[in-house]
């Protein structure tokens, strides 16, 4: 409700702003953060939309344009988006492009780094790290206040708008990281691991203790192989794994095979790495955030 | 048909003698040597197709006494392959397809790549057959059409990176000037009409199908009526058609066509035949008729925004530094910078003396390729390759080339060296 107040306050005073901020976010969960942050006072393009898998996403030349035209661009990084610094690049944009992973509490990638050899010597490269920095609410928090100072950045007579619908957010991501919390240690500490089709919930296990198995890597592009799913069925067996779930971008075949030959049935559908539809169960940030725990924990707490 | 050549020093002719050569070769070494303590190496290497007589001339850029020649059978159309570690001759008047190790070799590391330099140097073993004509490089596939054998061979990029080529053949129905490409899961290939034809005329092509490896089709034919030119870009495959414009993207075990008719907008009775696919932005850019280039976006609309050219095309390429751009050379000898998001020609500069379209359509006339922040441009009447900065189009120098000039392909970019 305070929220929606100052998002009113905002717009009233869009009539004295000469052009709104034009602000693009890549995918459609920083698209939803930034519209919590700017309301009505910015002009926002969102690339990849609801169900939309950005990690295979070709940018189009409205996209560019898009970009071109941008005084903010928000982007998560982490190579997330695999399409963006073409896309920046071909756009020609001064604008300011905002990594909002800079602000967040980023885990390696479990694939680690790789050697190279020039002829004896051996160089490590680091490894990539995983993207998925959003399914863990404090680093939310976290890119909610990027947003916000980059919003004052490029429109400093908006800022302390702001600054202020950013604070009421962050009281309703405050309010969505307890829920989850709770949500979870209600459960027996045995009914905590499950299967997702791409392991984009580790920020949700470090924060709040389910286990995910996945047979494919962080990102999509990767197809699991025929060992990497032997090698997981046998790992649903050992820790007693309660539950498989379908994710909003992933194809389902591999699951269904993974759940015929281990007697499970699918869950659910757990959103990762977009926000559903307008007739979906996840049409922002926060129901994303509640549906995803809801279905979790009512997987696992069901006999 | 495969076949190896009797010995190497049969292609590997350096141009200046013996003792250049020998001084080229060790000065190259050292060069790359001295390079690795600098760290970061931008090397760009031309490949440049002579239109008289059977020889590629490959000159390091910006070090043009650094050059090797190589014997080919005939004529050359180059095309870079295998991330330009490879340069493929394709020799259609001569049915042979040589095949350049450029000596430029690309790992790629995320935030960085390694670059690894050498001289270039002819690879063995080459390809013969019936009138090899279109190349189609993509997701780590080389797949050559023989116009008149009525198959494809395809080539493992990676394997021939290493020198090795073990080519696999994909058969169609008849013979005809068309072209294979992979497409997801599946093979997509022209497929041409079964009507008699007189003489050599060319067989007329239907459209576009899928089919597995072995040419077995899964999927209906996609009319796309005398269709010529192909391109990716992001998701998708383009190729020119008298209707229009067929889309071709992998969906599910299949792939989905889709038709992009000419809006009523565009100058009738003109179609695209040769496009270009953008390697940073899902787009297009293909010829309109002989005076017109047209940006293909093949997902939203306007799918065609067209641009009208002072004076007839004679070549075009996309710059892959800043994806926005693309070059042309109309007959009158200018250059001009294209930026295809607002669609608007944005500098024009002459380059070179007028080089008129009217005659044989392979006519000694400019080719021109990208090589960083320039345009390499072959100007054959004058023995040159014209080195053009993209950002002003002015001319920053000018490389002598024996012979005739005519195709020309690029190796390179910037690296890291460790």
């Amino acid at each position: 409700m305070i929220r929606n107040t100052l998002v009113a306050l905002a717009l009233g005073t869009v009539a004295a702003q000469a052009e709104p901020p034009q602000v693009v976010a890549t995918f459609s969960i920083i698209g939803d953060m930034a519209t919590q942050v700017g309301g009505a006072r910015i002009a926002l393009d969102v690339l990849v939309g609801p169900d939309a898998d950005s990690h295979v996403y070709e940018p189009r030349p409205r996209d560019a344009m898009a970009v071109a035209r941008a005084d903010v661009v928000l982007t998560n990084g982490l190579e997330f988006e695999g399409f963006v610094d073409r896309l920046i690049a071909a756009s020609g944009t001064d604008a300011a492009i905002i990594t909002l992973s800079d602000s967040a509490e980023v885990l390696e990638d479990p694939a680690g780094g790789h050697y190279h050899y020039i002829g004896d010597e051996a160089i490590w490269h680091a490894g990539a790290h995983d993207p998925h920095t959003w399914q863990s609410v404090p680093n939310a928090r976290a890119y909610v206040a990027a947003i916000a100072d980059a919003f004052c950045e490029a429109d400093a007579e908006g800022c302390e708008g702001y600054h202020a619908n950013a604070a009421s957010y962050t009281q309703d991501l405050d309010e969505l990281d307890a829920q989850i919390r709770a949500s979870v240690d209600a459960l027996p500490s045995s009914r905590r691991t499950v299967v997702v089709a791409h392991n984009a919930f580790r920020y949700f296990e470090e924060e709040y203790g389910i286990r995910f198995l996945s047979p494919q890597g962080i990102s999509t592009e990767a197809e699991a192989s025929a060992a990497d799913v032997a090698g997981l069925i046998r790992e649903i067996r050992d820790t007693d794994a309660r539950a498989i779930f379908a994710e909003n971008i992933s194809d389902t075949r591999l699951l269904d095979r993974i759940a015929a030959e281990t007697g499970m049935a699918l869950s659910g559908t757990l959103y990762s790495d977009a926000l559903s539809g307008p007739d979906g169960p996840a049409t922002d940030y926060l129901s994303m955030m509640r549906h995803n725990a809801d279905t979790i924990t009512s997987a696992l707490a069901a006999d | 048909m495969f076949r190896t050549l009797a010995g190497a020093s049969t292609l590997a002719l350096l141009m200046a003698g013996a003792a250049v050569a020998q001084d080229s070769h060790d000065h190259d070494h050292d060069h790359a040597h001295d390079q690795a303590h600098d760290g970061d190496v931008t090397l760009y290497r031309l490949f440049i197709g002579d239109h008289e007589a059977g020889r590629v001339t490959a000159i390091d850029l910006t070090d043009p006494e650094k050059r090797w020649s190589f014997e080919t059978t005939g004529q050359t159309k180059l095309f870079p392959v295998a991330g330009g570690a490879v340069v493929a001759a394709v020799q259609s008047d001569d049915d042979a397809v040589h095949f350049f190790d450029s000596g430029i070799s690309f790992e790629d590391h995320g935030d960085h790549a390694d670059i690894e330099v050498t001289d270039p140097e002819a690879i063995e073993a080459t390809l013969t057959g019936p009138r090899p004509f279109h190349l189609v490089s993509h997701d780590g596939k080389i797949a050559i059409n023989y116009d008149r054998g009525g198959y494809a061979e395809v080539l493992d990029a990676a394997a021939l990176a290493r020198g090795e080529i073990a080519p696999q053949r994909f058969p169609q129905e008849r013979a005809h000037h068309g072209f294979v490409a992979p497409m997801g899961r599946n093979w997509l290939s022209t497929v041409a009409s079964d009507e008699e034809v007189a003489g050599d005329a060319s067989v007329p092509r239907l459209g576009l199908q899928s089919f597995d490896a072995k040419g077995n089709a899964t999927g209906d034919l996609a009319t796309c009526t005398g269709i010529h030119g192909e391109a990716f870009s992001g998701a998708y495959l383009v190729a020119g058609c008298k209707e229009g414009v067929l889309t071709a993207t992998a969906k599910g075990d299949g792939v989905e066509f889709e038709m992009l008719e000419y809006s009523d907008g565009l100058p009738q009775d003109v179609t695209t035949g040769t496009i270009l696919g953008s390697n940073a932005i899902q787009m297009f850019l293909g010829n309109h008729g002989p005076d017109g280039l047209v940006v293909i976006d093949p997902v939203d609309e306007p799918h065609f925004t067209r641009i009208a050219l002072p004076f007839r095309r004679v070549d075009f390429a996309l710059d892959p530094v800043k994806p926005a751009n693309a070059f042309v050379l109309t007959e009158d000898g200018s250059l001009h910078r294209i930026n295809m998001m607002s669609a608007e020609i944005e500098q024009s500069a002459r380059v070179t003396e007028p080089y008129s379209m009217d005659g044989h359509w392979n006519d000694a006339r400019p080719r021109i390729a990208m090589a960083g922040d320039e345009v390499v441009v072959t100007d054959p009447n004058a023995g040159l390759v014209r080195r053009i900065g993209t950002a002003d189009l002015s001319e920053i120098g000018m490389i002598e080339v024996e012979g005739t000039p005519y195709n020309i392909a690029v190796a390179g970019g910037s690296g890291v060296v460790h």
